[in-house]
């Protein structure tokens, strides 16, 4: 059997079993999908079983540069600047100082790390250390989506989340974009070689250009079919050019992302069409990660693993307690936010990926399996992790749901007159005082329900005889307009804005 | 003008890139598919400012960046991008079984398998004859014997009546055309594939007889029937396990498109069965017995396959040989000529015979000069089973491709214009 044959077998059953399990798996028990593929990808690959051989594996390469091309296009999306300048300073400056603690604390222990166990000298080990360094600030959205499902908050730790994600993949993206273009090799045929600034000039260039190519060729029309054409040839073409220049494929797709989401009419229309294509694209991605794996031939590799993990959860957690504490941000956000952090995916397999499909640049097998294993041992767990990390903050409002009963009935009242009276005037508003002593406005079905403020709570933890998606379907049916289902990270109200913003599924995200 | 902007940034990004880049095979494949994807659909767009097909275009696109000219999209990438092509073809031969509804085929069937045998068989006597007379302007037929010259007339001749089901249906899309002259040709354009494939593998068998190739066995008939029978019990069963999905999940159709034309191609290739002929029947079934599914995947394998029949096109484009065209034009222009009054004649006969509708007896053979993949294909075959002359023989049939993909889907759309079943509006506003 060939090898594109059983891979085409693996991913559609894979992917027709998850799918239908996607929905069960995350409402009953907060679980991730999505690294049983890198299992899959291992067995079948060269390394176990060998069924799928490695020049076969090999071949697959044009897949994951457009993999890897098209997460990057998905993070560049969230970058609405609209959006972007609503959210505080407060909330920026807690996610770069965590991103660039762990950034710089991964990086130094790794640094030292690797001279040490022998794997590298200490000239070269600034590379491989950055690189794990900037893998392990990206941390999965996948844990907050879950947890939250398609119900966007309000509370500050969840903006300060959804922050946080953003300027982790960002600073990711944009540090091993920048490595890439400082450990360039030079080309032979060139007159002279560009140097590292200039690379990195290319790489952003080729987005820019991306991004061009994208408006010029739709024009003004709005065809969802064109849209695909239009869309999938200017990521293909990028992520190509970036890949055949030695760059980073993912940085420049980044900035064709952010071109996009910001001068496009039709961004509502460009994220349908990416969400369509993600899902099935990191499941692939994840099954090619698999197939490239190359087990370290250094028995060092359990400790580099060991230090990787250990290092990056103590700079996630502790990094977010300490600058929550000394910007006196504990009150909105609790100590223990940085948890929800801790998740890896997506993005962690596409940079180490790009990282180790170049072999000019020092043990990219060890980075590769390092980065793998953190992505293992964490994305299964990274939605119990975000409700572990989110529950300490809501628990008055897990007060409030226990001392009110009848909110419940109130809500069924509110949407049996529903379809005749605004969801607004029907429910009216709750002042829910918070730590500082200062009132939130919610409305009920927006705040006081069974799930938590929107934090999936699984069926054995929930009070009554709620099931996870109950109360939100009685929402969406007192409100009078559609819910908005909108999973980038970076939107919503900001610090100091909540008080007078209507609950989150009554506009349309842009008008937010 | 916006299209002239993307073909000069375009332009001047790989004559950019080219020289900076030493990066992998995957990422050169890559650039040159997103390349192909953006550059050939702008052409494409432009050639429909002159009122010529998108598909002209895209082909025109391809010779332009192909080793004949640019050379942005060199041999060794056009390799690497067969894949793609394969799965065109696939997408192209299920959406094609897709368009035959089971009551039309009860009502016409009669009626196109007329006209197809009445056509083919004219065009098919006639490509003989010429090359037969010709045979002479070919190097590695000069002074052969008789036998050896009809075996490769037979051979060519089967090779050379096929159409193009691409084209056809490209075109279709294109205009929104559903009139009687658009379903016939589609008709006939399907059935005479089926045919095709039937006699091609009949007369490789006979030309392997007649004139055999340099230390190669024959195939035997229970290997052609395994094709045939095979690829028809192959395409029955995905066409209901797609069927299946249809009435029961139909979800997530976009990806589901690709993996059916992606799994069809392979599991076609792993069992040694016609391809084209497995895809035709699965999507016949699909459509049929997928319980008013049917159309969804239609137009979620529409919207999947958009950019990659772009880069198929293009590609076709690209395996253009101009010098080739010139050398043997003595040759290449009489059989062109006689295949498109053999189309001509046939189908006027096999109108009478079937007693066809007035505007289908009239425009039907404009829709049948094209020539794309399946004949590409076909000549590669011929070209590996005889290596020694197959390059002459590819080069011939090349030749006789270019002009046909070129002139067929202009004679194509002005059948449907003429006919009354599209306007140039409706070409012009195509997403595809």
């Amino acid at each position: 059997m060939s090898a594109s044959l059983v891979l085409i077998i693996v991913v559609a059953t894979a992917y027709l079993a998850t799918h239908l399990l996607y929905e069960w798996l995350a409402k009953r028990l907060l679980i991730v999908s999505g690294a049983e593929y890198l299992v899959l990808g291992i067995l079948l690959g060269p390394q176990v079983t060998g069924v799928i051989p490695v020049e076969a594996a090999e071949s697959f390469g044009p897949i994951i540069v457009l993999g890897t091309g098209w997460i990057g296009l998905t993070v560049g999306m969230q970058f609405y600047l609209p959006r972007l300048v609503r959210i505080t300073g407060l909330t920026f400056r807690l996610a770069v100082i965590e991103s660039l603690i762990t950034l710089g604390a991964v990086t130094l222990v790794l640094w030292w790390a690797f001279p040490a166990l022998g794997l590298t000298s200490q000239f070269w080990a600034i590379v491989p250390a950055l690189a794990l360094g900037a893998i392990a600030v990206a941390s999965t959205p996948a844990g907050l989506d879950i947890a939250l499902r398609d119900r966007k908050r309000r509370e500050p730790v969840v903006n300060q989340l959804e922050t946080s994600l953003g300027v982790n993949a960002f600073v990711a993206i944009v540090t091993t974009g920048i490595l890439f273009a400082w450990v360039h090799r030079a080309p032979t045929s060139a007159l002279r070689p560009p140097t590292p600034t200039e690379w990195a000039v290319i790489t952003v260039g080729v987005g820019v250009l991306g991004g061009a190519l994208f408006h010029l060729f739709l024009g003004e029309e709005r065809k969802v079919d064109r849209l695909v054409v239009s869309l999938g040839g200017a990521v293909i073409l990028a992520s190509g050019t970036a890949a055949y220049l030695n760059v980073s494929p993912v940085l420049a797709t980044l900035v064709i992302g952010i071109v996009l989401v910001n001068t496009s009419r039709g961004r509502n229309e460009l994220r349908t069409v990416l969400a369509a294509a993600e899902r099935p694209f990191y499941y692939v991605l994840l099954l090619l990660a698999g197939l490239s794996w190359k087990p370290s031939t250094s028995s060092t590799i359990v400790a580099v693993i060991l230090l990787y993990v250990v290092v990056r959860t103590l700079s996630k957690v502790y990094a977010t307690r300490a600058s929550t504490i000394w910007n006196k941000a504990t009150p909105q956000l609790g100590r223990d936010w940085g948890k929800a952090l801790i998740g890896q995916g997506r993005l962690t397999v596409a940079l180490a990926l790009d990282y180790a499909r170049r072999p000019e640049l020092p043990i990219g097998d060890v980075v590769f399996t390092a980065a793998l294993a953190s992505v293992l041992l964490t994305e299964f767990a990274a939605a119990r992790l975000v409700r572990a990390a989110l529950l300490p903050i809501v628990e008055p409002l897990r007060d409030l749901a226990q001392r009110l009963p009848w909110i419940d009935a109130e809500e069924e009242d509110a949407a049996s007159t529903a379809s005749t009276v605004p969801a607004a005037s029907v429910s009216g508003t709750f002042q829910v005082p918070d730590a500082e002593g200062a009132s939130t406005l919610l409305s009920p079905d927006a705040e006081v329900t069974p799930s938590l403020g929107g934090i999936a709570l699984g069926r054995r933890n929930l009070p009554r005889d709620a099931h996870p998606g109950s109360t939100r379907q009685r929402t969406e049916e007192a409100s009078p307009t559609p819910p908005v289902q909108d999973a980038t990270p970076l939107h919503g109200p900001v610090h100091g804005q909540q008080d007078s913003s209507p609950p989150s599924n009554t506009k349309p995200d842009e008008e937010r | 003008m916006r299209r002239v902007i993307v073909l000069v940034l375009l332009y001047l990004l790989m004559q950019a890139v080219l020289p900076l880049g030493e990066g992998t095979p995957a990422a050169l494949v890559l650039m040159a598919f997103g390349f192909l994807i953006l550059g050939a659909y702008s052409v494409g767009e432009l050639a429909t400012t002159i009122r010529l097909p998108k598909i002209v275009g895209y082909l025109a696109a391809g010779l332009a960046v192909g080793p004949a000219a640019l050379n942005f999209v060199s041999v060794p990438v056009m390799d690497q991008l067969a894949p793609v092509s394969e799965l065109a073809i696939a997408l192209i031969a299920f959406l094609a079984g897709a368009e035959l509804q089971l009551e039309e085929v009860r009502n016409r069937g009669v009626v196109l398998l007329k006209m197809m045998t009445a056509e083919l068989s004219v065009s098919f006597i006639g490509i003989v004859v010429v090359l037969a007379s010709l045979h002479n302007f070919l190097p590695f037929l000069q002074g052969a014997p008789f036998t050896e010259v009809m075996g490769f007339s037979i051979l060519f001749a089967s090779v050379a009546v096929v159409h193009s089901p691409a084209v056809t249906m490209a075109l279709l899309s294109e205009s929104g055309a559903k009139g009687v002259v658009a379903r016939t040709t589609l008709g006939v354009v399907l059935l005479a594939d089926v045919a095709v494939v039937l006699s091609f593998s009949g007369a490789l068998a006979l030309a392997r007889v007649l004139a055999p190739p340099e230390g190669d066995g024959g195939v035997g008939a229970l290997v052609v029937l395994w094709e045939i029978g095979g690829a028809i019990l192959v395409g029955a069963v995905l066409g209901g396990v797609v069927a299946l999905y249809l009435r029961f999940i139909s979800r997530e159709l976009f990806i589901f498109a690709i993996l059916v034309a992606f799994f069809g191609a392979e599991i076609a290739g792993l069992m040694h069965v016609e391809v084209l002929l497995t895809l035709l029947v699965a999507g016949f079934v699909a459509e049929n017995a997928g319980g008013g599914g049917g159309e969804q995947l239609r137009h979620a394998m529409e919207r999947a396959g958009a950019p990659i029949f772009v880069v198929f096109f293009a590609l076709a484009g690209a395996k253009i040989k101009p010098d080739a065209v010139i050398q043997l034009w003595p040759l290449v222009i009489p059989i062109v000529i006689v295949r498109a009054a053999g189309i001509w004649a046939g189908t006027q006969i096999g109108a009478w015979w079937a007693k066809a509708e007035p505007a289908a007896a009239k425009y039907t053979w404009m829709g049948l000069i094209s020539q794309a993949g399946v004949a590409i294909g076909l000549a590669s075959v011929v070209a590996s089973v005889y290596p020694e002359r197959g390059e002459e023989l590819r080069n011939l049939f090349l030749a006789m491709i270019a002009i046909n993909e070129t002139l067929g889907p202009i004679l194509f759309k002005i059948s449907l214009l003429r006919s009354g079943e599209a306007t140039s509006d409706s070409f012009r506003g195509s997403g595809h």
